[in-house]
């Protein structure tokens, strides 16, 4: 069985928040109740990081809590998509330039989708994680394209040719 | 005497919606000690409501204080500032501030409950206290534009007027939801594997209540009749509309339980007098004041007391502003009340307290 094309019917989401006002942390458990429902995409939130997929960020990055994200961030397994729900974990929003808070979660770890308003409708939350969905099977493709570059060189002659390389892993890519 | 373990729960945990850390020593499963540690979301709001924003502004920050209880934190900066400007606020926006409190509560109410019930291992009953919640957020979408983060009360008044259709919409929904009410007491009340989880479990007795100051809806479970409601009758009229104190005695999950879902039938018929009694009059007072002096305000948010002090000197910008949220009164005795219990029910006895640190640490 092949882990990674099952990856896409199934990604398991982590929440975190980082400081923010819980706004959006109702509203991503909204998304879990009966209405919006984001378990017919397979979604279910664990607590775990290094069981999860896809990493939902809410609040501002204070100073106290970027510690805790970076480790959280470090210890989800490759392919992982990092979601930011809310203006002021995307831009830092009204809490800018308060002294304990740093403007966003991008300046600690790289973000891939970005949830804008305050607060957060479940609608967007959805579209967002949607939207990881396919970012998440683009890191997947991307993966597999490296370890076949690792595993299986090309040989001519038992000597290994890397002349013509470039052009097989052309497709895969694309 | 066993050996002694510590585990930490936080500060990121399944069973927590924000950063939250405790620790607690066990011995043979049993809890002896606990140690709290909130603030890991301090992010210097009245800092910045002091310096970075004008009094006008700061109603709109405050609200980001707390996405659950915002219109209890706007509300009550509003007041102040009202206090400080010395302006008396129209009858009808007072009533639709109150409105929109009550509102709030039933879906704050509701969260705390589904949060229990999950963190108990009971997730078909999240769901189903999910579901019926749902209209509470359609109603203050409806009320105030925005499912969450309103920003309904304003300095002078509110910003905007209930329109007939959605008060006569209020109505029929709250109807419906009194049979499904009913049917959540049920569970709540009588099932058994409920009970197992939540009887007897972090309870808290009247005198450690009133020791350690608790306040909301963890204090009346223990028994003490503690709410700002039934206080102070000078800025909004609580009684008038029915207000209703309710406690109830053994002060465990359980009670809270029962004291939050009996709180909802008193806030639906807040709600329809409200509705049915709606003066009618402006919804602003203009005034080109600035604000001077000192002031406090009381304001029974969903977690119980908030507390507001501010000081100003006549210029655009406050001198100081102090917000002490519910949970802040709590903190000692949440520690105090896991002591004799199993650690496999400390998730639901966090989720029971309903605390929201944000508001804590600010």
């Amino acid at each position: 069985m092949n882990l990674a094309s099952y990856r896409k019917k199934s990604p398991w989401i982590l929440h975190y928040n980082a400081g923010g006002c819980n706004g959006c942390d109702i509203e991503i458990l909204a998304c879990l109740g009966p209405k919006y429902d984001i378990e017919r995409f397979g979604m279910i939130n664990t607590g775990n990081p290094k069981q999860s997929d896809i990493l939902l960020v809410t609040g501002p990055v204070t100073k106290r809590s970027r510690e805790r994200l970076v480790e959280i961030y470090a210890q989800m397994p490759e392919p992982k998509v990092v979601v930011s729900c809310g203006a002021c974990a995307c831009t830092g929003g009204v809490f800018r330039g308060m002294y304990n808070c740093e403007g966003g979660v991008d300046q600690y770890i790289p973000v891939d989708v970005y949830v804008c308003g305050c607060g957060t409708r479940p609608e967007q939350i959805i579209d967002g994680v949607v939207q990881a969905l396919g970012i998440l099977e683009q890191k997947t493709k991307a993966m597999e394209v490296s370890v076949r570059l690792q595993k299986e060189p090309l040989k001519e002659e038992g000597q290994i040719n890397r002349r013509n390389i470039a052009d097989q892993i052309k497709p895969a890519l694309s | 005497m066993g050996r002694q373990y510590e585990i930490p729960i936080g500060a990121q945990h399944i069973s927590l919606l924000e950063p939250l850390h405790f620790k607690f020593t066990t011995e043979n499963e049993k809890i002896v000690a606990t140690e709290a540690n909130v603030y890991y979301v301090h992010r210097g709001i009245e800092q910045a409501c002091c310096s970075k924003f004008k009094f006008r502004q700061v109603s709109f920050v405050v609200g980001r204080v707390c996405g659950l209880c915002s219109i209890s934190h706007t509300t009550a900066y509003s007041q102040v500032a009202e206090k400080l400007l010395k302006i008396e606020i129209p009858l009808r926006a007072k009533y639709l501030r109150m409105l929109v409190i009550e509102l709030d509560r039933i879906h704050s109410h509701l969260l705390c409950l589904s949060h229990v019930a999950e963190n108990s291992g009971f997730e078909a009953l999240f769901m189903k206290t999910m579901q019926y919640r749902e209209f509470s957020m359609e109603l203050l979408e409806a009320v105030c534009g925005n499912r969450i983060q309103y920003d309904f009360s304003i300095v002078g008044g509110v910003a905007r007027d209930l329109k007939p259709q959605v008060a006569q919409s209020i109505l029929e929904r709250l109807k419906k939801f009194i049979p499904q009410l009913d049917e959540l007491m049920d569970i709540y009340k009588n099932n058994w594997t409920l009970s197992l989880k939540n009887k007897g479990a972090g309870a808290i007795t009247k005198e450690d209540a009133m020791r350690l100051n608790v306040v909301g809806p963890f204090a009346r479970a223990a028994g003490l009749a503690i709410d700002v409601r039934n206080e102070t009758e000078d800025l909004l009229p609580w009684k008038e509309v029915g207000f209703e104190m309710i406690t109830e005695t053994s002060g465990d999950v359980y009670a809270r339980n029962m004291v939050r879902l009996r709180e909802l039938y008193v806030s639906i018929r807040i709600i329809e007098n409200i509705i049915n009694g709606l003066p009618e009059s402006a919804l602003i007072t203009e005034t080109k004041a600035f604000p001077d002096g000192e002031a406090t305000v009381r304001l029974e948010a969903p977690r119980g007391e908030l507390f507001y002090y501010a000081k100003g000197n006549k210029t655009q910008i406050l001198e100081r502003l102090k917000i002490k949220a519910p949970t802040f009164s709590n903190v000692a005795a949440m520690a105090e009340a896991f002591t004799g219990n199993e650690y496999g029910s400390a998730p639901a006895i966090i989720a029971s307290y309903d605390p929201c640190l944000s508001c804590t640490a600010r």
